[in-house]
């Protein structure tokens, strides 16, 4: 790389009580280059972001902005020095349309005298408007951010990022929500903003993505800087070993078997107000069962309903042979050996200010303490075995949840439902932004809970893993199983087409 | 498609009607039921006569609903409202020209939202308990200032906001427009309005945007302290006098005006346009229960048991898709 980088990071250091999150770590980018940033759950990559972002203070180090050094305080100097950041967190006001979402904090006053305290709406919806369509996108400037789709959102935090005249754009796992077709039209968006001289820091899991979309790839691991490469000199097994330092043999271990006993049978299940038409499928012990279909397929609204943790009209589930009574509640469920693992974590999975120990016993207190009186020892070695057992990446079981990195805290969650000894798993999103190593890890665990005769129902957004996974898949669209797909007939193509509703598959009733 | 469609149109009400929110529903069967029952309900007078009783009601309900939006609570409006009644009555007669009497009040209110402020945004207290502190000082200063009794002023530029008429409109309805139209500017027109809602759907969002979300959450209790302020000088006004216990559990019924609003707890939803429709059922409440002449025990329970019920009928209705 030549000329001068828009961004040099020098020796930084970043310690949190009981973790270095960022060792010695160097990092730069250039005008119009995609440069990736990869590593495992923990490894530093979120808090390096956040310090260029202005949100934390390095302990030592150096930051040059177009060869000048600065001292980056707080996110508004980081705007103003052209740098900006989509989190890993959601960061829109829900409440809020689309231009105030992209302006918050900067919307543009009126110019009449005495009316300089007031938003000019014309004009700012009128920017808004001119930099939606110079990203190629249609979203309506005055449409209320909670009710736009996933990816609609994501457009309007790149609009948000863009707005500020930014050279720097930092994007925090964007696709972790997406389907394949939205990452397509991110992609084309950062090809565009690569081609203004925009410079863009892309973190993700899916390392397939990184051919497709970097110029340039930075590997951290425990928080120190591994090395940095033209990504056109390595091979996805390359950042993998450099990743977790070893490679990685198999991402979907699976050993097929036949199916035993019926675990979940859903029959003609349909809600309006969730928005589910008559769905039948079932899971048998010893099956994964993959449940494909785009966001807003009502994928999660049926897991949910089944779980009792939404109400529906008509149907019937019944739960290893026995008929459960409509609108049961999750507390029944989990009695009667069944876990649901929430798509969203944060606000369904986990109890963010209490302890790792807390949450992974917090579905299994009944059952592991049957006489009321919690006995810290048996906590401890429950807890210390799932640490283990999943590789959380914790100093220790008393640490709060909060501050785990995105992907330990969904192996928390993980954690929480297998000591509950369901026999019945539904897994929404099971690897959401969780690195390679622990991809491999949950699946395998995956594996091993259908080999000692658990059923898993499994949702997600990534057709390898469904594909890799699952012993029969079925599609959904629009509320509706539209096929069953048995795995050797599942290919991508197939599953997309019917995903988007272009192909009725047979939906076999039984 | 097309048919699906079609049939799930004719089951659920016209679109327009499913935005109506209960709380307007119910007003409605209020107004009817009262209307038969006593025939001096439905009257302009009486309409009058609600106006009036419901205008301090809205300037509190108003403060209510902002500081609901942030995800915060204001349990000392209604001591605020008592305290700053006597501080401008005690200013008059003390001597202090009326104006300069109410302005005190004002700031009384000011002030006291700025302490709640102050205790929310950086001694990280929660709203519930600051402003449960603040109920404790402001009531207990009010009862210790007035001697436990109430107070008397009849100055007529003091008297005019309470019983004076802009041509026909009474005053306290005016104030309670003017304040209507002030909080709709800050929420809808400035960036501070802007800046409540992201502190109620994102705080850490707007955070990291840049906003300086302590200290708009500071300006959020003063601008619900004064508008505390400002009810409590206008009932003052009406009553010619300040009471030490009038403002007691008026912040109750300004926090259920702004539920039965549409105004909610979770991610900054809801608005002040809703919070009228709220105040206007609790004011109907009030009035057609003295009209019809239930006893004022009973009177207690009944409005409680409305509020919770029509709270309950939205929830319920949205739930099974029937309002939006
Ligand atoms: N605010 C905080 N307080 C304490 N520890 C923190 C804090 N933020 C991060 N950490 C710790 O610092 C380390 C690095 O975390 P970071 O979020 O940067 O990881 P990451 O590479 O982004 O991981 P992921 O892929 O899971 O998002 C982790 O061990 C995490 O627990
Ligand atoms: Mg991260």
């Amino acid at each position: 790389m030549t000329g001068v980088p828009l961004i040099a990071a020098r020796g930084i250091y970043k310690a949190f009580p009981g973790v270095q999150a960022l060792d010695n770590v160097d990092f730069d980018l250039y005008p119009g280059e995609a440069h990736v940033l990869i590593g495992e759950n923990g490894a530093g990559k979120s808090t390096l972001m956040k310090i260029l972002a202005g949100a934390y203070h390095p302990d030592a180090g150096t930051i040059e902005v177009q060869g000048n050094e600065v001292k980056i305080q707080n996110p508004r100097e980081a705007h103003s020095l052209g740098i900006s950041i989509i989190y890993q967190e959601y960061n829109l006001v829900p409440f809020l349309n689309v231009a105030q979402n992209i302006y918050l904090g900067r919307a543009p006053r009126r110019q009449t005298p005495l009316l300089g305290a007031l938003v000019d709406h014309k004009k700012m919806h009128a920017d808004a408007e001119t930099l939606l369509r110079s990203l190629n996108t249609d979203v309506d400037t005055h449409a209320t951010v909670k009710f736009l789709g996933v990816a609609q959102q994501q457009m309007c935090e790149v609009a948000k990022a863009v707005s500020v005249n930014a050279r720097v754009i930092i994007m925090d796992e964007p696709t972790a929500a997406l389907t394949s077709r939205e990452i397509e039209q991110l992609f084309n968006l950062i090809r565009l903003l690569k081609s203004k001289g925009i410079g863009i820091v892309y973190i993700s899991h899916r390392l397939n993505e990184v051919h497709e979309i970097g110029d340039r790839v930075t590997v951290l691991r425990d928080g120190r800087y591994i090395d940095t490469k033209q990504v056109s000199e390595v091979t996805v097994d390359d950042m993998i070993s450099m990743m977790v330092g070893r490679s990685i043999e198999n991402l979907y271990p699976r050993n097929y078997r036949e199916p035993g006993e019926m675990a979940l049978r859903v029959t003609g299940l349909s809600s309006q107000a969730l928005r589910l038409r008559h769905v039948n499928l079932n899971v048998r012990c010893g099956e994964i069962v993959g449940l494909a279909g785009l966001v807003g397929a009502g994928r999660t609204e049926l897991a949910k309903a089944i779980f009792g943790a939404a109400p529906y009209d008509s149907g019937a589930v019944e739960i290893f042979g026995q008929p459960i009574e409509k609108n049961n509640s999750p507390a029944k469920m989990v009695r009667r050996g069944v876990g649901l693992i929430p798509e969203d974590r944060k606000s369904e999975g986990l109890a963010l200010i209490l302890s790792v120990a807390e949450n992974v016993v917090m579905a299994s207190l009944e059952r592991l303490f049957p006489r009321s009186f919690v006995s810290g020892k048996k906590e401890a070695s429950v807890v210390d075995g799932a640490i283990k057992d999943l590789a959380i990446a914790t100093p220790s079981g008393k640490r709060q949840v909060q501050f785990l990195s995105g992907g330990n805290q969904q192996k928390v969650v993980l954690a929480k439902w297998l000591a509950t000894n369901s026999r019945l798993f539904i897994f929404d999103e099971p690897t959401r932004g969780i690195d390679v190593g622990a991809k491999a890890e949950v699946h395998s665990l995956m594996d091993r809970l259908v080999a000692q005769g658990a059923a898993v129902l499994m949702i997600s957004s990534e057709l390898p893993e469904i594909l890799g996974m699952s012993d029969r898949v079925y599609a959904m669209h629009e509320g509706r199983v539209v096929a069953e797909v048995p795995r050797a007939e599942a290919t991508q193509e197939r599953l997309l087409a019917y995903m988007m509703g272009q192909e009725n598959g047979n939906t076999r009733n039984n | 498609m097309e048919t699906r469609a079609t049939t799930e149109q004719t089951k659920s009400l016209p679109s327009l009607l499913q935005r109506v929110p209960a709380v307007a529903w119910v007003l409605l069967a209020l107004i009817a039921f009262f209307a038969m029952l006593a025939p001096g309900f439905f009257t302009l007078g009486n309409f009058l006569n609600i106006a009036v009783q419901g205008s301090v009601l809205m300037v509190l309900a108003l403060a209510a609903t902002i500081v609901i939006l942030t995800q915060g609570i204001d349990l000392s409006s209604g001591a605020i409202l008592t305290f700053s009644g006597i501080i401008a009555v005690l200013s008059m007669q003390a001597g202090l020209p009326a104006p300069l009497a109410m302005l005190a009040g004002l700031l009384t209110g000011l002030a006291c939202g700025a302490l709640n402020g102050f205790l929310v945004s950086w001694a990280l207290l929660p709203p519930f308990i600051a402003t449960l502190g603040m109920q404790g000082v402001a009531g207990g200063l009010a009862v210790v200032l007035s001697r436990a009794g109430a107070i008397y002023a009849d100055a007529p530029f003091f008297t005019f906001f309470g019983s004076g008429r802009l041509l026909i409109i009474p005053m306290p309805f005016v104030v309670a427009a003017v304040a209507y139209l002030c909080t709709w500017v800050v929420l809808y027109q400035t960036p501070f309005g802007s800046y409540i809602f992201a502190l109620g759907g994102n705080e850490a969002g707007a955070a990291l945007s840049g906003v300086r979300t302590k200290s708009w959450k500071f300006g959020v209790y003063v601008f619900a302290g004064l508008l505390a302020g400002v009810g409590g000088v206008v009932m003052a006004a009406r009553l010619r006098a300040a009471d030490p216990i009038v403002g007691v559990g008026w912040e109750f019924d300004a926090i259920a005006a702004t539920i039965l609003g549409g105004t909610s707890f979770e991610e900054g939803r809801g608005g002040i346009a809703g919070t009228i429709a709220g105040v206007a059922l609790i004011a109907v409440l009030r009035n057609g229960l003295n009209v019809i002449g239930l006893a004022t025990a009973w009177q207690a329970a009944v409005i409680g048991t409305i509020i919770i019920g029509a709270i309950v009928l939205d929830v319920l209705l949205k739930r099974k898709g029937i309002l939006k």
